[in-house]
């Protein structure tokens, strides 16, 4: 292994142990060899988020830990990304998510938006209990690609129509593609209100967002 | 009460500011390090703990946890410290029995000891599920109570209000749906000829919760309320709403809270711990009488995983050996499979064993995780079923437990996320007898007839 890959793979090490202060060391020695800084992106950062996917995914790692590799990630982009022409810089793609107005249930929802985060995407967290017209409003703000609903509740399933609704009727359904989840909601649920896709846990609503922008 | 409400809500307003995000990461850090402090290790061969002191470790480390973390006030952005004196006094204060319900309905809920011969009091019922209509929900619901075996019952959803208003949560429909809900439940005991049986209930919302609550129609006094604390180790001002009026009114409250396995408490010790130190908020902050020691599994839409089982089963083990709190297990309430499916009871015996054998009652209903919109997405079977088998539990030993819950996770455990869905009500009762099928009676026996083989004593 030559030292350009040596150092990838020490990067992409540092992100899944979650070492934050030799991952920005790791960073910054590829930046000082002259290495390309898009290869720590597409090799080292790329697959350091799989890893730690997986990882999550099979009880090895938890969510607090997806928080700190998000945090990190977010670090380490932002090192090489100073070290790129602007116009190299790929835009991450951005997604709203919150919890309906109603309801206050946000742990899984928090889950999504972390898995999602570690995925790749800009990730705008409103929390719980939001009222259509803010989640909207943050979505034109951000400029986002995907608004996620999460609904816990039976009788809170009805403000994810909302959001959708009030979208049509605001002329800004195309601009947004929506995908929902949450303990109840099932595919049927979302194909019926006219939703983009669904979301049944975590991992599948990666899958969701990453195809809908296909 | 040796820390009053009053101080609590003083203490969330004055306690010290804390970004969410680094309380959340904090519990996981201090969790993880509790859990190597007290060796406290899971062990997925043994998902029934027969080892008192593991459980009494897992019990000393949740108490330190929440000493050490306090509750996060998410209206506040502020942490409701209890000190060690506190939190002591608190518990040795707590009475070891109410008495709950009314007239010969009314029952006795007692500290359990694990393995003890106390009675396992069910609250059971189709909870918070959807109900097409009123009189589906009558129907049920007397169903549900004129069981001997279930000593209490929740309630569900009504999708419209008069069978034409939608009902929307946080909304004022949300408060005529949850009246109508509870007089509808009202009637539905007292049509079961056990009127003054115990009805639990919760609403989305404090002020819906409150709107439960009528001596003649609705919830009563003698009835007991329930109060939440969010995952993990949080209380909005709503929550503390409820126990301001439960206190006000002079109802006993039910409080519950769940650890996430996979959230912020980690592994499965994180959530066994957590779970510990859930009781201790519920009991300090919320000023409950009794408390649910539950575990989630951010993977598994179900409450009987391997390691559920073993992390609120140690959990509740600790707070029955430790201190002598009354204790809600609950474990089976909500399996991954259907109604009308062997495995709906598979995974139920599981939870309800375990909580039982550890030292709990079960008051947490009954129903299929998922329900999504399928309305009377249960039946009063399954009800009779979570009392037969938290009642025939009572008196078993652990290890005989552990017996019997590994022979029901080899029947479900690779089919949870896969779970076969079960059908409603409609399709497994006769509605006008309000009997099931025989092909659902003949299902509940064979089922039944095996645990009796294997052990489990049903008291007929």
């Amino acid at each position: 292994m030559g030292h350009e890959e040596e150092l990838l793979e020490s990067l992409k090490t540092a992100i899944v142990e979650i070492d934050a202060d030799r991952a920005k060391d790791i960073t910054q020695q590829i930046i000082a060899a002259g290495i390309d800084p898009r290869r720590a992106i597409t090799f080292s950062i790329k697959e350091a988020a799989e890893i730690v996917g997986q990882r999550f995914d099979c009880g090895e790692m938890f969510l607090a830990e997806l928080v700190m590799v998000g945090d990190l990630l977010d670090e380490v982009s932002g090192i090489v990304e100073k070290h790129l022409p602007a116009d190299q810089v790929v835009k991450k793609r951005v997604i709203v998510i919150a919890t309906v107005q109603g309801d206050v249930h946000s742990v899984g929802k928090n889950l999504v938006a972390v898995v999602l985060r570690s995925a790749g995407f800009e990730v705008h967290d409103m929390g719980v209990d939001v009222a259509s017209a803010t989640i909207i409003q943050k979505a034109k703000d951000v400029k986002a690609d995907i608004i996620a609903l999460s609904s816990l509740l039976t009788t809170t399933m009805p403000y994810q129509k909302e959001v959708i609704d009030d979208l049509a009727s605001m002329g800004l359904r195309g601009q947004f593609k929506v995908i929902l989840g949450g303990g109840p909601v099932t595919r049927d649920y979302a194909v019926k209100i006219g939703a983009d896709g669904y979301g049944k846990d975590a991992f599948d609503a990666v899958d969701e967002a990453k195809k809908l922008l296909a | 009460m040796a820390l009053p409400f009053w101080e609590i809500l003083h203490r969330s307003k004055d306690g010290p500011i804390v970004e969410e995000k680094q309380y959340d990461l904090n519990l996981f850090k201090k969790a993880q390090q509790l859990t190597k402090k007290y060796g406290i290790k899971y062990d997925p061969a043994k998902p029934v703990d027969v080892d008192g002191d593991l459980a009494d470790r897992v019990y000393q480390a949740g108490v330190e946890l929440f000493l050490d973390l306090g509750t996060y006030c998410t209206t506040t952005k502020r942490v409701i410290k209890v000190s060690e004196a506190e939190l002591k006094e608190e518990i040795q204060l707590l009475p070891e029995a109410i008495e709950l319900g009314q007239g010969p309905d009314r029952v006795r809920m007692a500290h359990r000891e694990v393995e003890g011969p106390q009675d396992a009091i069910v609250i059971a019922g189709i909870q918070t599920a959807p109900f097409s209509s009123e009189e589906m929900m009558f129907t049920i619901s007397k169903g549900c109570a004129q069981d001997r075996c279930v000593d209490g019952i929740w309630g569900g959803i009504l999708l419209k209000i008069d069978g034409k208003y939608d009902v929307v949560a946080g909304a004022p429909s949300e408060i005529f749906q949850y009246r109508k809900m509870v007089e509808i439940l009202r009637r539905a005991v007292i049509a079961a000829g056990r009127p003054g049986m115990i009805i639990v209930n919760n609403a989305p919302t404090s002020i819906a919760t409150i709107a439960l609550f009528d001596e003649e129609v609705g919830m009563r006094r003698s009835d007991i309320m329930e109060v939440t604390g969010m995952s993990e180790l949080k209380v909005t001002y709503d929550d503390l709403n409820r126990t301001a009026f439960a206190l006000a009114y002079g109802v006993k409250m039910h409080g519950a809270h769940s650890a996430t396995i996979g959230g912020f408490s980690g592994n499965p010790e994180g959530a066994a711990v957590t779970a510990v130190a859930g009781c201790m908020q519920l009991l300090a902050v919320q000023k409950a009488e009794c408390f649910r020691c539950g575990a989630t599994d951010s993977r598994v839409k179900s409450r009987v995983s391997r390691a559920q089982l073993w992390a609120a089963g140690t959990g509740i083990q600790g707070l029955s050996r430790n201190a002598k709190l009354i204790i809600d297990g609950s474990i089976g309430d909500h399996p991954a499979a259907g109604p009308g499916t062997k495995q709906y009871m598979y995974e139920a015996a599981a939870g309800f064993i375990v909580s039982t054998v550890m030292g709990s009652h079960s008051t947490g209903g009954t129903r299929k995780y998922v329900v999504g919109e399928v309305p009377n997405y249960g039946t009063p079977l399954e009800s009779r079923w979570m009392g037969e088998v938290c009642k025939g539990a009572v008196g078993m030993s652990r290890a005989q437990a552990h017996v019997l819950v590994k022979y029901l996770l080899d029947k479900y455990e690779n089919n949870l996320k896969d779970a076969p869905a079960g059908q409603t009500f409609e399709a497994l009762y006769d509605q006008e007898k309000l009997d099931p099928t025989p092909e659902y009676q003949r299902l509940y026996d064979e089922v039944k007839a095996e645990l009796r083989e294997l052990g489990l004593q049903f008291r007929n």
